[in-house]
């Protein structure tokens, strides 16, 4: 039962955090330009479920395709593409950090959308064969209690983080979930990284790629193991490796230069626009 | 229940021809190490390999239900459904023991791989 509520709240919470991010940043419009937004989050959520649950069967019907490289080059594609998307929502969320007069709404709901239903399918496809699983080989009365228990912790972070994001006046609150919204952005690139490295390993290269692909940087897992379970819930929700090796490192630094920059050009326009 | 035996023919196709692409990027001696997985249970528990060596798992789960063989030092993770097989290649390692395990059986003790 513990098994199940962890699994099945460890995988809500980087959808949960995605999903309670940008609704919290939706209630934070002037009215009138919230219901496009919603509609598209929900509506994302809901397609995102849906995505999780044919992944789920796919998996069992069809495992050899999915389990293999065509199914680990999709997996590595919607990773990137979340990534991608949170990227865009940032720096987009940078040109309302205005008077809130001035807060716009989402210029592409669809983002909105296909951002939260990424986030869902991702997680949502592992919990889906998680409970049937475990539904067909032990005992479901206390599974069911467990996976039930943790949907209520999850539903429970959500409502924290609604209820958190109001004590924040508007200056922090912005900072918040930018800084929360790219580090997660940069998890999704280190996952989707990951999984490409691991498929290019397997693939006939010359020697030095497999160096430059596996070699790690440094090590600082004396300072934050991340082979540690609570490590591991860090790393993948911030992208953070005790081992680096080059390509995560540079992507990674890229993806936080990129948010940084994108950011500062969005602020900048903002400002000249007020100021006429 | 062994959905994976009633696969219709389409798939098993195309399965075929995905697997003729994998054996075909795959060219080459990679040392290899048959690892099987029966509802959180490892066989061999204990993998040894030489360390600086790129190394292959193919990884069989013969259970009832779907696995999801996972290292975190590694950083691999990879969803199996009940009949399927796959493989990971791991990187050159540094020698020391890196812990496996099946994140959809967390009670099942974990499996090691010992690299010298």
């Amino acid at each position: 039962m513990a098994q199940a509520l962890l699994i099945v709240w460890r995988e809500s919470v980087e959808a949960l955090l995605v999903i309670g991010l940008l609704y919290a940043w939706l209630q934070r419009l002037p009215v009138r330009h919230r219901p496009q937004g919603e509609r598209a989050l929900w509506l994302g959520a809901l397609a995102g479920a849906g995505l999780a649950l044919l992944l789920a069967s796919l998996m069992l019907l069809a495992g050899n395709w999915l389990s293999g490289p065509a199914g680990e080059w999709f997996q590595v594609a919607m990773a990137a593409l979340a990534s991608a998307l949170v990227l865009q929502m940032v720096i987009w969320m940078a040109g309302n950090n205005a008077t809130p007069q001035r807060r716009s709404a989402p210029s592409h709901p669809a983002a909105v959308a296909l951002l939260a239903g990424l986030a869902v399918a991702r997680e949502g496809s592992e919990i889906a064969l998680f409970l049937y699983g475990a539904a067909a080989s032990s005992g479901s009365t206390g599974l069911l209690t467990g996976a039930l228990t943790g949907l209520l912790c999850g539903v429970l972070s959500f409502v924290i983080l609604q209820r958190g994001s109001r004590l924040l006046n508007w200056r922090r609150f912005f900072q918040l979930s930018t800084l929360l919204l790219t580090l997660l952005g940069g998890a999704m690139l280190m996952s989707a990284v990951d999984r490409a490295s691991t498929l290019l390993m397997g693939l006939e290269l010359p020697a030095a790629a497999y160096d430059w692909l596996g070699n790690a940087m440094w090590d600082s897992s004396a300072l934050l193991d991340d082979s540690t379970r609570a490590g591991a819930l860090f790393a993948s929700l911030t992208g953070y490796r005790a081992h680096p090796a080059l390509p995560g490192l540079l992507l990674l630094t890229s993806y936080w230069l990129l948010a940084w920059w994108g950011c500062h050009a969005r602020r900048v326009r903002y400002a000249g626009q007020l100021s006429v | 229940m062994n959905l994976a035996g009633a696969l219709p023919l389409s798939a098993a196709l195309a399965a075929l021809l995905l697997s003729l692409f994998a054996n075909a990027a795959q060219a080459g001696g990679l040392p290899t190490v048959e690892l099987e997985i029966r509802d959180g249970a490892f066989d061999p528990a204990i993998i040894q390999v030489t360390a600086g060596q790129r190394f292959k798992i193919n990884l069989h789960n013969r259970g009832n239900g779907p696995v999801e063989f996972e290292s975190l030092p590694l950083r691999v993770e990879k969803v199996l459904g009940p009949g399927v097989s796959s493989f990971v290649v791991i990187h050159p390692l540094r020698p020391g023991r890196y812990s496996f395990f099946d994140e959809f059986h967390l009670a099942m003790p974990e499996g090691v791989i010992e690299v010298r």
